[in-house]
């Protein structure tokens, strides 16, 4: 079933509690919005195909709570992780805040050098808006993430913001793709040139 | 007759040329057939060729411009195949093409006849002669393009003369009915002898390539004069006097005693860092450097570039070719083969050993003389063990861990593979913190040695880097001795031997309280080694054992004295958190709960110090793991069998566990204040606990209830925290809990009240308001039980179990592996320290050591292929090695240390750093530069000591005049020798042809190949 499937990508979704991390998944997942979703505790786990430029990837996104008392154990699940996608909910200003911290916690437990980092700002369905478009570009632009504003609730943006990591990721040499070794510059030749009968040296020895 | 293959191809070519294109010339209007079906082999041969000619489109090519100086070497070269066969014998077609700096040829343009071919132009052009890198076909014809046909087979070869000549023939035909413009040659004779015959024919004119090979030089041809005469003679020149033959000239000398600059380097000293005789600090260090001089012999060529041959004489018994005086000077040297390098054997022998199979039974087993290891329920339980649940996740315990209480091992002394001196010096070393003996051990802090250099970021990331250990932890000491041990000390037995004494030592910690020492503190690090995070694993278990162990006893003792101390206890409940008055009722027990209370509180602070979260997060401060082995009191299973619902009223239990106040908050349905309680730590993970978990997590699928489950399996922390909540605050419901644990999911609006007044109105989000939500549902399970008289989250007794099987389950090789990442890292600063900057391809090799490290490394697999790339990495460390070791040799050898105060210091220095990247280096100023003088040196002396060792039994004076008079240079090892002329040929009104003869003279090795043309037009 999964023969085409090019490689699996390790998603993570990150942010303060209620921006809506899980609402996002579950619109990316299942096309669905459901306002009763349970807080999370822990971590929770889906999967989903997803075909960008005609490669298809299968995805497994770990979504964390966001809650302060289960950061001790979340970020152990950072680990191996191509992607991740911070979220935060525009109508707080405090979960914007916040995001430093998140990327510093990201930076101490990913263990891949070139991680792939969305920024999300979830419900712009809101009226009360707290975060300007811009500052979240800002913000996106001095950490070298892509940037988007979404909706788990209209489902605006979400499908593009799992693309485009995606391709993103599909994109950055060495994070998936099974590592190919470069060739090494070789002196080797300048030692022994006689042993090529007739690049090298020839008329003696 | 000296030069004996003489073919002459234009008679078999023009009989050919009638029987296939006959009255070609007559027909050429009429439509044309070309009717191959009865066509003889030969015929579809030569057909064959042609096909591949036009195929490359070599015909009518316009010569491009003149070669700029050296640009048969240094240009690019590229080589096209084709496989042509003749009857069932397969031949390569292969063309070299020197790729064209400014493309000015266009296939096709030159259709006049006129046009001499490149290759005719090109004998007679001197900027490439001697080139230090071509094919040798380059290097005695000169040619920039050419086509060389060869037996296919490696084996093969055209030994016959009526093969040859058959085969010549048929490049003739072909070159000629094709228009080839670029010479073909036929390689005959075995491959080794290098023999070639070709052609190359256009404007009106033709050259035949040939070849004279012997295995020894005839006295005659010894000189110049003799060769001249060959020359002259094969020319055969129609004029009464041959125009004048100009000649170019390269005699090579070469220096393969050193005398005096022998291998100075000095060889790292095994004995006395490695042997065990000095502090046993020295094993923190990889050993480096070439065992053997790299630089075995150096290669002079003194070049004349162009002489006239009436200028000079070269003949049987004079010469004016005195090397000094050469205008050009030239060197190369030759490397010796795989020197023997240290740091690079010792990680070859250190990765070889990674693919043993043998157990560490299987090498030690008849030395050591307590032998539970063998007990098979050990291995049962640790089968089980691994299935249980890693400690957060409420997973069912299947076996409590067998508690396998061990001794060092005892070997009989004399058989251990690692000397009993050794072995302390090696363990001192890498536990500084035990005396000699161990006993009594000092308890000290156990960081720094890990610590060091923590704080610089560079440095965090060169470990995280290489997926290894910090510098000087004790993970990367123990690779540096194990590699050490191996190279020294008996190989993969030592290997075995000392990491049992490791594992020993573990377990000696972990049962005595003493913690591990160079870890980095705290919870597993996940960018380092699995290695090191088990050790630091370990060390977590023991901190909380010894903190667990210390609580007991001090509660014990305070217990004791409580009775003693009544008269304390209003004081000492003045000073608790509390200011309520709840603290001062009146009961022992809760005397001793706010002491305990006190105590952990600041243990916490210290605890938390390093914690970079709880600065920032003051209102949720970690708890600390409460002891679980004292047991439960009544009160607790009264509290156990009242329902969630019941405990409301219930107020009047008393309060336990608290932290502190949170905030102002109040309690909704009362007045007290809200207070954090103390709460229990999750446990540290190492990456493979973490791994199975998220499986484990991953595997319950993404369904609803899979979510649901997954959540339950989660919720042991969530539990624990309520309960701790709950008992510390028995009034309480789920909205206070979510008040101080998820603020965001508790909404308050401001109302406006029947008075009119302005109040905060709050209520659960809608989230948290769901029936039978797992919030709600943990929250009626919750019981009020406190931190310290919960089931403990992190069974440290059980994880430290854990952690020392799998050290002590691991095969020596494993353990080899498992120590790669440092060893390599360790290699890396070692190349690094060396500080070697020339030459500056070292740079880039050492850049390209680092990424392809980096990738091998962190790569998650522990295969065969792990160790193919490792080996590779290794070899890519040894040529950086040898590299610095050939720098450093040939700087000794030129003296550039000593030149230091001259100008020419940086001209030797730029000197020796083109050696090692170039072919061929030039020598500025010949044999009068700077370099040329050391050379020169080189040479005398090399020959005052042959000449010295030589004439023994001479007397002395006899002996001094000898060695005066002895000359500077030995004989030339070769000499190479171009002629030039031009001459009309075959007849006196022929046009002027170029003309050109390569001589060789080695020892053993004899060859005249000349390039002879002539006028096609009117023969
Ligand atoms: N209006 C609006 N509400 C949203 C949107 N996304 C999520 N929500 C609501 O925000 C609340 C929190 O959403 P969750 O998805 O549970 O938040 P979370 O980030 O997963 O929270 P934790 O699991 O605690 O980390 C829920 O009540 C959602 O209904 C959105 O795009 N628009
Ligand atoms: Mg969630």
């Amino acid at each position: 079933m999964d023969d085409d499937v090019l490689t699996t990508l390790k998603i993570l979704i990150i942010g303060e509690s209620g921006v809506g991390k899980s609402s996002l998944l579950l619109r990316f997942t299942d096309d669905t919005f459901d306002p009763e979703i349970a807080a999370t505790i822990g971590v929770d786990f889906k999967v989903k195909t997803l075909t960008v430029d005609g490669n298809k990837a299968k995805l497994a996104i770990w979504d964390t709570a966001g809650q302060e008392r289960f950061r001790t154990l979340t970020p152990s699940y950072y680990r191996g992780a191509q992607g991740v996608i911070l979220v935060y909910d525009v109508s707080s200003r405090n979960s914007f805040n916040r995001l430093e911290q998140w990327l510093s916690e990201l930076e101490t437990f990913s263990t891949k050098q070139d991680i792939v980092k969305m920024l999300v700002g979830n419900k712009i369905d809101k009226d009360k808006k707290e975060v300007d478009r811009n500052e979240g570009l800002k913000f996106a632009r001095k950490h070298q993430m892509l940037f988007i504003e979404a909706s788990a609730k209209t489902r605006e943006g979400v499908q593009c913001a799992f693309e485009e990591l995606v391709e993103k990721i599909i994109q950055t040499p060495g994070l998936w793709e099974s590592d190919s070794q470069p060739k090494g510059v070789s002196l080797t030749d300048t030692g022994s040139a006689a042993v090529n009968s007739c690049a090298g040296y020839c008329s003696l020895v | 007759m000296l030069v004996t293959s003489d073919l002459q191809p234009e008679l078999s070519q023009s009989s050919v040329r009638t029987t296939m294109a006959e009255g070609g010339e007559e027909e050429s209007e009429v439509f044309e057939i070309t009717d191959f079906t009865t066509a003889s082999e030969w015929e579809r041969f030569v057909a064959r060729i042609e096909e591949v000619i036009n195929e490359w489109k070599l015909a009518n090519l316009a010569p491009g411009p003149p070669l700029l100086k050296g640009e048969l070497s240094t240009g690019e070269w590229e080589d096209r195949s084709e496989v042509v066969t003749f009857a069932d014998v397969r031949f390569g077609m292969t063309l070299h093409r020197l790729k064209e700096k400014q493309q000015v040829q266009t296939p096709g343009d030159m259709e006049e006849e006129d046009c001499q071919p490149q290759a005719i132009q090109d004998l007679l052009a001197m900027e490439n002669d001697f080139p230090p890198r071509a094919h040798c076909l380059c290097r005695w014809f000169g040619v920039r393009s050419f086509v060389v046909l060869a037996p296919g087979g490696h084996s093969d070869s055209i030994q016959s003369e009526s093969k040859a000549s058959l085969l010549l023939s048929s490049i003739s035909i072909a070159v000629n009915n094709t228009g080839c413009s670029v010479p073909v040659f036929v390689q005959t004779q075995q491959k080794w002898r290098r023999m070639y015959q070709g052609v190359c024919e256009g404007g009106g004119l033709r050259t035949n390539y040939d070849m004279v090979h012997l295995k020894r030089i005839p006295p005659q041809y010894d000189h110049l004069a003799g060769l001249l005469d060959v020359f002259k003679s094969k020319i055969a020149c129609p004029l009464p006097a041959l125009p004048p033959v100009t000649v170019s000239v390269r005699f090579t000398y070469i220096l393969s005693d050193w005398t005096q600059s022998a291998w100075t380097q000095e060889p790292p000293d095994f004995d006395i860092p490695y042997g065990g005789n000095v502090g046993g600090a020295e094993f923190g260090k990889l050993p480096f450097g070439a065992l053997e001089d790299p630089v075995s012999e150096l290669h002079l060529s003194t070049t004349w570039p162009c002489l006239s041959e009436e200028m000079i004489v070269d003949n049987s018994v004079y010469s004016d070719l005195d090397p000094l005086q050469a205008p050009q000077w030239s060197v190369r040297v030759r490397m010796t083969d795989n020197p023997q390098c240290l740091l690079g054997d010792y990680l070859s022998e250190f990765v070889k050993i990674c693919h043993s199979l043998e157990s560490t039974d299987q090498l030690l087993g008849g030395l050591v003389l307590d032998d539970d290891d063998k007990d098979p329920s050990r291995d049962v339980s640790a089968a089980l063990q691994r299935l249980t649940e890693p400690s957060p996740l409420p997973l069912p315990t299947i076996s409590d861990v067998v508690s396998n209480m061990k001794t060092r091992t005892k070997f009989r002394r004399k058989e251990a593979p690692i000397g009993g001196e050794l072995l302390n010096m090696i363990l001192q070393f890498l536990f500084p913190d035990a005396a000699l003996e161990g006993f009594p051990r000092a308890e000290k802090p156990s960081t720094e040695q890990g610590g060091e250099k923590q704080d610089t970021a560079e440095y965090k990331e060169t470990y995280r880097q290489y997926k290894s250990s910090p510098e000087g932890s004790l993970v990367y000491q123990l690779a540096l001795c194990m590699c050490v041990v191996n190279s020294n000390h008996g190989g993969l037995r030592a290997v075995a031997h000392l990491w049992q004494e490791f594992v020993l030592e573990m377990r000696y910690r972990w049962e005595n309280n003493y913690s591990i020492p160079g870890l980095p503190e705290g919870s597993p690090d996940m960018s380092a080694c699995l290695l090191l995070q088990k050790l630091q694993m370990l060390n977590c278990c023991i901190q909380r054992k010894t903190a667990r162990e210390a609580r007991m006893k001090e509660a014990a003792n305070q217990q004791a004295s409580a009775a003693a101390a009544v008269q304390d206890k209003p004081a000492r409940g003045s000073t608790s958190a509390g200011s309520d008055g709840w603290d001062v009722e009146d009961s022992d027990e809760e005397f001793f709960e706010c002491e305990t209370e006190m105590e952990m509180e600041t243990e916490e602070n210290i605890a938390s110090n390093s914690d970079a979260d709880s600065a920032q997060n003051n209102t949720l401060p970690k708890g600390k793991v409460a002891s679980n082995s004292q047991p439960s009191n009544d009160r607790t299973n009264m509290h156990k069998s009242e329902s969630a619902v019941s405990f409301k009223d219930t107020v009047t239990s008393q309060p336990e566990g608290r932290l502190k106040q949170c905030g102002d908050l109040c309690l909704l349905d009362s007045s007290e204040p809200l207070y954090i309680p103390i709460t229990q730590e999750p446990g540290p993970m190492t990456e493979d606990m973490l791994e199975q978990h998220a499986e484990v997590l991953a595997k319950l699928g993404t369904s609803a209830e899979g979510a649901h489950l997954r959540a339950r399996m989660q919720s042991a922390c969530l539990l624990s925290d309520m309960e701790a909540f709950k008992a510390a605050n028995p009034a309480c419901k789920l909205e206070d809990f979510v008040r101080w644990y998820s603020p965001r999911d508790w909404i308050e609006e401001p109302l406006t009240d029947e008075t009119g007044q302005r109040v905060l109105k709050g209520e659960l989000s809608p989230r948290m308001r769901i029936p039978g939500n797992m919030w709600c549902e943990v929250w009626d399970s919750a019981r009020p039980v406190p931190a310290r008289k919960q089931k403990r989250l992190f069974d440290d007794t059980k994880e430290a179990e854990k952690v020392l099987h799998f050290l002590a389950a691991l095969r020596p090789a494993q353990v080899a592996l498992q120590l790669t990442p440092m060893l390599v890292h360790a290699a890396i600063l070692r190349v690094e320290e060396e500080g070697e900057t020339s030459p500056p391809a070292l740079a880039t090799m050492l850049a390209q050591i680092q990424a392809r490290a980096s990738k091998v490394l962190r790569a998650p697999n522990m295969d065969a292929q792990k160790c193919e790339d490792l080996m590779e990495l290794v070899r890519q460390v040894t040529l950086v090695e040898t590299v610095i070791a050939r720098a450093r040799s040939l700087r000794a050898k030129f003296n550039t240390e000593k030149a230091r105060s001259d100008d020419g210091a940086q001209e030797l220095e730029r000197f020796v750093s083109s050696l090692l990247e170039q072919p061929e280096v030039k020598v500025i100023g010949a044999g009068r530069g700077p370099a040329g003088t050391v050379i020169h040196k080189l040479f005398a002396t090399a020959q005052k000591a042959a000449h010295s060792f030589d004439d023994d039994d001479h007397s002395p004076s006899e002996h001094r005049a000898e060695l005066d008079s002895c000359p500077d240079f030995p004989r030339p090892a070769g000499r190479e020798y171009i002629l030039r002329t031009t001459v009309p040929r075959p007849c006196p009104v022929s046009r002027p042809c170029p003309q050109r003869m390569f001589c060789t003279l080695i020892k053993e090795d004899f060859r005249l190949a000349g390039a002879f043309t002539s006028d096609t037009t009117f023969m």
